[in-house]
């Protein structure tokens, strides 16, 4: 079953035509990938589905329920969570009070104390910054923030904005390395990347967009061999 | 490429930057002249002996009292700067709507000899009142006036808070008349304290504790609320906060509702210190704590108290100790002009104020 589906989602910013009518599908359960160019309009997507730009014309559905005039915090509410580009954490904030952010829509203290817990775990370098503002720390650090912050949510689906931006190449393994244990666990994944090899080689299905369309679809292990894709996007 | 069209750039480069030196050299003359002033004035004024310690000491007391009102105002100007990137000009006009509820409120209970009997009951009533009545009137402009703009770049927005904050004053106007309404002075505000040869008026004392303490208040709100929390999580990045599930309108709202009722408190022992109520009263005060906000940095909360003591203090100070030491006959009828000069001096100088980012750069 399709957890996110977009059916020819039109968005414009003022006269610029962005997205020219794209659809996509996501099933339960599964990493899918957007990959394209800079520019090509994957932020612009993932923004759509999460209620900070409206489609001109077009349809986007989760878990069933058309998400056409929700706003933002009422979509996060639903489960349906995403990682912006650039991570945008809170600076200003202390590391715990980022994760305090993230599980904002929560209201059960004992089950947020245990995701708390349970992902200090798993990036121990948090646990040792916890009390320090997240603007001092390193990048790979920003990105733990980032990806901690989201599961705090307890989301059913991510939406994950070029998780690898500005990261040291051993740094990338270890993003991509974690998106696979998030998947793990269970969590639907949407990935937006412009490191097409590592994004296709990890996703479920992948959808190539070109100057706003959908070009090309289909397993991400086919269109890692498509020669389109290699002549493209893989040098 | 020909070495001609590169020879243009090059020139209007250097050009430029002889402009540049020459105006950063009128800058540091700038600076300098004032720190000469200030230095010469404190220097004339120390050699000249004019003040008793017990008169500085009434200069210094003033003016944490009059900044401590500021600071209460200023914290209105910060915070919805942050959440909304809008100066709200109407600020002061709110922090009237709340001394004139306290008026409407003293009055018949100074009458009733209530306030005589009863002052902690009846200063809480007449608190009380001042902050219901801006929040509401605060959050009402929000909700009318601001939330039309809130994805409208430019200047619409502080053009509808100049309508807002003019709204307000005339409306005062019509509905209470222009003249100047004193405010009841209960018998217990003539107390003094005494120590070491100083002389502490009993009210001084009780604006500043109870300012402090309201703002100590607003501090551990701000600080250790899921609310406030997520308030400083829209100052910083509205987006985020939003996807991370925080109804920026809500946390809009609940800014303007904090730093009305904070206005609203401001505005109550503004009129208690002055005596006077009228609708025009919240346009000095607002500004000036829009400077003490600017001096803090605007957007930082602790900046805009410290911001607020700070320009009360050197309007109160200032012209004793700066200017009757240069020869200036009536120094303290500068007093207004020193707290102007001091916020154009920040923002000429250091937009970013003592605590604050860049006004210009913040989102960058
Ligand atoms: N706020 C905006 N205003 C105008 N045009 C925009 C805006 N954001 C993005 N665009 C344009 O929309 C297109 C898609 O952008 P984006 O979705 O950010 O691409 P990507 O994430 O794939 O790099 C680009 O041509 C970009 O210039
Ligand atoms: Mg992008």
């Amino acid at each position: 079953m399709a957890l996110l589906e977009l059916s020819d989602v039109q968005v414009f910013y003022d006269k610029i035509e962005a997205l020219k009518g794209i659809s996509l599908s996501v099933e339960a359960g599964r990493i899918a990938t957007l990959v394209g160019a800079n520019g090509a309009g994957k932020s612009t997507t993932l923004r759509a589905v999460s209620g900070l730009i409206h489609p001109r014309a077009g349809t986007i559905r989760y878990d069933g329920t058309t998400l056409a005039g929700r706003q933002p915090h009422e979509i996060t509410a639903m489960g349906l969570v995403q990682v912006p580009e650039g991570r945008r954490i809170f600076g200003r904030l202390t590391v715990d009070e980022n994760l305090a952010m993230g599980a904002f829509t929560r209201h059960d203290r004992r089950g947020i104390a245990e995701d708390r817990e349970r992902l200090l775990q798993l990036f121990p370098r948090l646990r040792e910054r916890l009390h320090q503002v997240a603007g001092t720390l390193s990048g790979g650090e920003q990105q733990m923030v980032a990806t901690a912050r989201a599961l705090m949510a307890r989301p059913s689906m991510l939406l994950m904005d070029e998780p690898s931006m500005g990261l040291a190449p051993m740094l990338v393994e270890q993003v991509f390395e974690t998106i696979r244990a998030i998947n793990a666990d269970g969590v639907t994944i949407l990935l937006v990347e412009q490191n097409a090899l590592m994004a296709l080689s990890i996703a479920d299905h992948g959808y190539v967009l070109e100057s706003g369309r959908i070009v090309l679809s289909g397993p991400g292990r086919d269109l890692l061999d498509d020669e389109r894709v290699r002549h493209a996007y893989l040098g | 490429m020909s070495a001609g069209p590169l020879a243009i750039p090059s020139v209007a480069a250097r050009r430029g930057a002889a402009r540049m030196s020459a105006v950063s050299l009128a800058l540091w003359t700038v600076r300098f002249l004032v720190v000469a002033l200030v230095v010469a004035g404190t220097i004339g004024t120390i050699l000249k002996d004019r003040y008793t310690t017990a008169q500085w000491f009434e200069f210094v007391l003033f003016g944490l009292t009059i900044g401590s009102l500021y600071a209460q105002v200023a914290l209105g100007y910060t915070m919805v700067y942050g959440v909304l990137r809008l100066i709200n000009f109407a600020h002061g006009d709110i922090m009237m709507c709340g001394a004139f509820a306290g008026y409407f409120v003293a009055t018949p209970l100074e009458n009733s000899g209530f306030l005589e009997v009863h002052p902690v009951l009846g200063m809480a009533a007449i608190l009380a009142a001042g902050m219901v009545v801006s929040g509401v009137i605060a959050v009402l402009t929000e909700r009318i006036a601001y939330r039309p703009f809130r994805r409208v770049q430019g200047f619409a927005p502080l053009i509808c808070a100049f309508g807002v904050s003019f709204f307000l004053e005339q409306t005062f106007r019509g509905l209470f008349g222009s003249s100047v309404k004193s405010y009841p002075a209960p018998k217990w505000e003539g107390v003094e304290f005494h120590w070491a040869g100083l002389s502490v008026p009993g009210v001084d004392l009780l604006v500043i504790v109870l300012a402090v303490a309201f703002m100590a208040v607003l501090y551990l709100i701000v600080q250790k609320t899921r609310m406030g929390m997520a308030m400083r999580a829209v100052s910083e990045d509205g987006e985020a906060a939003a996807l991370m599930g925080v109804d920026v309108g809500k946390v809009i709202v609940f800014t303007f509702a904090l730093g009305g009722a904070m206005a609203g408190i401001a505005g109550v022992f503004y009129a208690f210190l002055f005596k006077q109520v009228y609708f025009y009263m919240g346009f000095t005060p607002g500004i000036k704590a829009f400077g003490g906000a600017v001096l803090g940095g605007i957007g930082s909360v602790p900046g805009a108290m410290l911001g607020g003591f700070f320009l009360g203090l050197v309007e109160s100070v200032g012209p004793s100790l700066f200017l009757d030491g240069i020869g200036i006959k009536a120094p303290y009828e500068l007093r207004d002009v020193i707290a102007y000069t001091l916020m154009i001096l920040v923002l000429v100088f250091r937009p970013q104020g003592i605590l604050g980012e860049h006004m210009a750069k913040k989102r960058a």
